[in-house]
């Protein structure tokens, strides 16, 4: 009966870390501009990742019983949310300094206003 | 470039030695030794890298229970908040975005501070931080924020990043 309750937690959590893959992943396609879409696909990064990597933390640690591969998947779940962000930072700046511009009219524009022009 | 200290080859040998335990999981003799040895090594070259200020801040227990406190139960709650919001824009047909870089003044002091912040901020989504300027003793970030509703300042600032700077400075400061 336990068993059951677990795997259907596991379940879950596996679930809810594709939804918001699947939630990243349309937003990749459709956002409007660069920025927006690194935007959504951090949603991929953060709650994907973590919500399956928390699911099969449970898994390798009830069902599989081997602490080796548990941490090892907290591992994996820590150096993609170390790495993502500083990726981030690179790809966004990188962007802007070779000259993408958001397509719509940039409601505020500090960035424009103190670097560039 | 920064000098090799003591507290510095200390602090990541511990931090290395620590890792090497959990990913080798076991206790025998050799295994030991041997992530001694390479943990020394590793320490020995790449403290100055990889320690910049206080080198035994990460042995100070109140900090540390502050730090697990923050990433563990302050961050998450954020970070599903903003989640839950883009992906809410992403299923909606990606329509309703109003983006905008803002900039936004930051009151932590230490450069790990800083540098979690900005991480911490990038990793929510709909915020990306993608400059830190320092002016007149002031440190400000330029971010960029996929629902742009003020125009930058202490406001702007309260709104993305209140929560998480407040959880830091217990951290850090």
């Amino acid at each position: 009966m336990t068993m059951t309750i677990l795997r259907i937690i596991i379940d879950l959590l596996i679930a809810v870390g594709v939804i918001f893959a699947l939630a990243g992943t349309i937003g990749v396609m459709k956002m409007p501009d660069t920025f927006c879409r690194m935007q959504a696909s951090t949603c991929i990064t953060t709650l994907g990742v973590l919500g399956v990597g928390l699911g099969a933390l449970l898994y390798t640690i009830f069902v599989m019983g081997s602490a080796a591969t548990a941490v090892k998947v907290c591992v994996i779940c820590g150096l993609v949310l170390v790495t993502n962000p500083v990726g981030a930072h690179a790809i966004a700046k990188g962007a802007y300094q070779a000259g993408i511009r958001p397509r719509k009219k940039m409601e505020i524009e500090d960035y424009r206003r103190d670097f560039n022009e | 470039m920064r000098k090799t200290t003591f507290a510095g080859v200390v602090s990541t040998f511990v931090v290395c030695y620590v890792f090497w335990i959990l990913l080798t999981w076991s206790l025998d003799s050799q295994e030991l030794i041997y992530g001694a040895v390479v943990s020394l090594a590793v320490a020995l070259f790449s403290s100055r890298f990889f320690i910049h200020e206080k080198a035994s801040w990460f042995f100070n227990p109140v900090k540390l229970i502050n730090g697990i406190v923050f990433w563990l139960f302050i961050f998450p709650v954020e970070l599903i908040k903003a989640n839950v919001d883009v992906a809410k824009r992403c299923f909606t047909g990606c329509k309703n975005v109003n983006p905008g870089i803002v900039k936004i003044p930051v009151d932590l002091k230490s450069m790990y501070g800083q540098a979690a912040l900005a991480n911490a901020i990038t990793l929510t989504p709909g915020t990306i931080t993608m400059e830190i300027t320092e002016e007149e003793g002031q440190t400000y970030y330029y971010v960029h924020w996929i629902d742009a509703r003020l125009p930058g300042g202490q406001e702007a600032g309260e709104a993305i990043k209140g929560r998480l700077e407040r959880g830091l400075r217990r951290v850090w400061e």
